[in-house]
């Protein structure tokens, strides 16, 4: 029955449901891993593997959302909640400049204090001074908060945030796309399935690309894990508009939903799986932030054809307790070890060129940075230019600190 | 069915390393099936005097560091014994073998007489031997024999060299002359944390191990020096053997959520393979 399906597989026909499942449950380690580096050398035959240097920053930890796997985020009005402002953004944009970077992924809580105008203005004004700067920004479920705090409908919203600048949304909050899983997770208040696929598609249909994301390990069963891929699947034969697909492990530490992490051969493993069910996406990309680059590295054997992002900063996966570091010299030694040459690409995956290390002297970064130092609790002086909707935000307002 | 020279360079050489993977997991199954053994161990200082304490879990107490004179070494094994005799029904291993060689020679005594008296002391097995440190590896390796210990494993010290074939012949070799190496632990203890191995470095190098060095039952690889996540996969590409997890059952206060001994089992289950615990005795432990 497994050889069968993995005849199929190797003949480039596309697995069912049903068929998926059987393979993911039951194929020794091995065959998946063979069939889906099988995919890759098909899709990839040039042996390049590529990877992009931008920065990961989150831009406020302020939420409501509260999602209960969620290790990042604070209440409104906690008094470790942050809100960068604009110039400590343009010093993270500075930096990135200098070891090579030319994109911002920039993502956040739900803060209620931050509206849209916020964003808008944000954007502007990063595009007036960084003119060929990209922003990868605003995951679906931040939108759809945008959504509703500016009661404007979602292409609206997306409209108005291209205007400003906005290139392309990252897949961020897919978690597990089914209601069930998202419910457990309490995160389907921030955005159902559904509702998720909605901003993709729109997105989409507004001419943006985007990536897609699945976080696993957490409540979902082996059914629902292959329905999240199979949605992913079904939209990007409608728009064609994903250029990645990315999964991670969840992260239990400091989280409320608390529970273990996936081990490493379930992640290889459900890795190979999505290369082998998302027929249709070009690449996928490792996730060595929640592997460790060994298995960030070995990735490359299980479908991975990129190498993802050297970050420069992150703040989510730490907070929940993993805390991997790569940089450009690292990522490069890791793909070329692996037997691939490796190029910087952009969002949409053009290849930009060679290691920009193997071009001019870059400082190397042994640990990444983080939003804020510890116990940095200014408040942005340009917030006072915005309403703010809760009680605290309101407060803050009227009494700079 | 051996592996030709010829098939051995190109399985060094090539980057398909679900290949090399496979061919190793082939010879492991060969040796043991899907059974994945898997030792707790309680470390404890070298130091004279320091505290010890041995958690019942313990299936080897060890003791860690290098000893700085001869009395010492026997001394603190004395100690150790003696709480351990009371404590736990845990092998007592202690020492690196190339300590042990150094420690001999600097005090002008034979390393089996040295040998004799840690085990008149109360020790069981010398915890390692460095293979690419020994002095003699044929010899010293043949004194803890006959000093009737039992060496826990043989291990590496640093990578030899970027091809790692004629390093790991020649502990094929080594096990020929001696016959009684029961643990081999082919990744290197010593990283440069300028140029850290990478992970195919590290499951080629397990995987080449399992395949060469084909006399020796178990090929090990360590919990808490490579992480449980390079560990398992290396589990499904050649090495049968996990060493270094923790005894501690009471980890809480580390924030750890779940015990040592769950998340081995589980971390091996979730590789498709079966965990059984042993002791530093390579007996099976019942719980
Ligand atoms: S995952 Fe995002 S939306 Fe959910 S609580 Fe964390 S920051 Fe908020």
């Amino acid at each position: 029955m497994i050889e069968r399906l993995a005849d199929k597989v190797r003949a480039g026909e596309r697995v069912s449901a049903a068929e998926a499942l059987d393979l993911y449950r039951h194929a020794p380690t091995a065959l998946l891993g063979r069939l889906a580096d099988g995919i890759r050398a098909r899709k990839h035959p040039d042996g390049l593997v590529t990877y992009i240097i931008d920065r990961n920053v989150n831009y406020t930890n302020v939420c409501v959302a509260r999602c209960s796997f969620c290790a990042f985020y604070r209440a409104v009005g906690s008094s470790e909640g942050y809100v960068l402002g604009f110039d400590e953004l343009f010093r993270k944009i500075d930096e990135t400049i200098a070891v090579g970077g030319g994109q911002l992924l920039l993502q956040g809580g739900h803060n209620p204090d931050l509206p849209l105008t916020w964003y808008e203005d944000l954007f502007r004004a990063i595009k007036r001074r960084y003119p060929s700067f990209r922003l990868h920004a605003l995951s679906p479920p931040e939108v759809i908060h945008l959504s509703r705090l500016s009661q404007l409908p979602v292409p609206a919203i997306i409209d108005r945030l291209v205007a400003a600048g906005l290139d392309s949304i990252p897949g961020g909050g897919a978690e597990i796309l089914v209601d069930r899983v998202r419910k457990l997770l309490h995160c389907d208040g921030k955005a159902t399935a559904d509702e998720w696929l909605g901003v993709m598609r729109h997105a989409h249909r507004a001419g943006l690309r985007t990536t897609a994301t699945m976080m696993y390990g957490t409540v979902e069963t082996d059914e629902e894990r292959l329905d999240h891929l199979l949605r992913l699947r079904a939209l990007q034969d409608e728009t064609g508009g994903f250029t990645a697909f990315i999964a991670w492990s969840y992260q239990p530490e400091h989280t409320e939903l608390a529970g273990r992490e996936a081990t490493g051969v379930e992640y290889l493993r459900t890795l190979a799986t999505a290369r082998i069910v998302l027929d249709n996406f070009d690449n996928l990309q490792a996730s060595w932030v929640t592997q460790g680059g060994k298995v960030g590295q070995l990735s490359l054997a299980y479908g991975a054809n990129d190498m993802g992002s050297v970050m420069i900063e992150e703040n989510v996966v730490r907070a929940a307790g993993a805390s991997y570091c790569m940089d450009e010299v690292e990522i490069v030694r890791n793909i070329e070890d692996a037997g691939f040459v490796p190029k910087r690409r952009s969002m949409h995956y053009e290849i930009l060129g060679d290691p920009i290390f193997r071009e001019r002297e870059v400082p190397r970064m042994l640990e990444l940075a983080t939003a804020r130092q510890d116990g940095d609790t200014s408040v942005p002086e340009e917030l006072l230019n915005y309403p703010a909707r809760s009680r605290t935000g309101k407060q803050l307002r009227i009494i700079p600190s | 069915m051996p592996v030709s020279d010829q098939e051995l360079t190109s399985l060094a050489a090539t980057h398909d390393i679900i290949s090399v993977g496979m061919l190793a997991d082939d010879v492991r199954r060969r040796h043991h099936g899907l059974t994945t053994t898997f030792v707790r161990v309680a470390d404890v200082p070298a130091d004279i005097g320091a505290p010890v304490s041995i958690p019942a879990a313990a299936g080897e107490v060890r003791i860690v560091g290098t000893p700085t004179t001869r009395m010492a070494a026997v001394e603190r094994v004395r100690e150790v014994a003696a709480v351990a005799a009371g404590a736990s029904s845990a092998a007592l291993s202690a020492y690196s073998l190339s300590d042990l060689e150094q420690l001999a020679a600097s005090e002008a005594v034979t390393l089996r007489a040295l040998l004799e008296e840690l085990r008149a002391a109360g020790l069981e097995l010398v915890a390692e031997a460095p293979v690419d440190r020994l002095r003699d590896a044929r010899r010293s390796v043949e004194e803890v024999n006959i000093a009737g210990l039992v060496l826990a494993r043989l291990t590496v010290d640093q990578a030899p060299s970027a091809d790692p074939l004629p390093f790991l012949k020649s502990v094929a070799e080594l096990q020929r002359a001696v016959g009684v190496l029961r643990v081999f632990a082919p990744l290197p203890r010593r990283i440069n944390p300028a140029v850290p191995t990478t992970g195919y470095d590290d499951v080629k190098r397990v995987a080449l191990a399992r395949i060469v060095v084909d006399a020796v039952p178990s090929i090990q690889v360590d919990w808490a020096r490579y992480g449980p996540k390079l560990a398992q996969v290396a589990l499904t590409m050649g090495a049968d053997d996990v060493d270094g997890v923790s005894a501690d059952d009471d980890a809480s206060g580390e924030g750890r959520r779940r015990s040592p001994l769950e998340e081995i089992r589980r971390n091996i289950r979730a590789a498709g393979l079966e965990p059984v615990e042993r002791n530093g005795r390579f007996d099976v432990v019942t719980r």
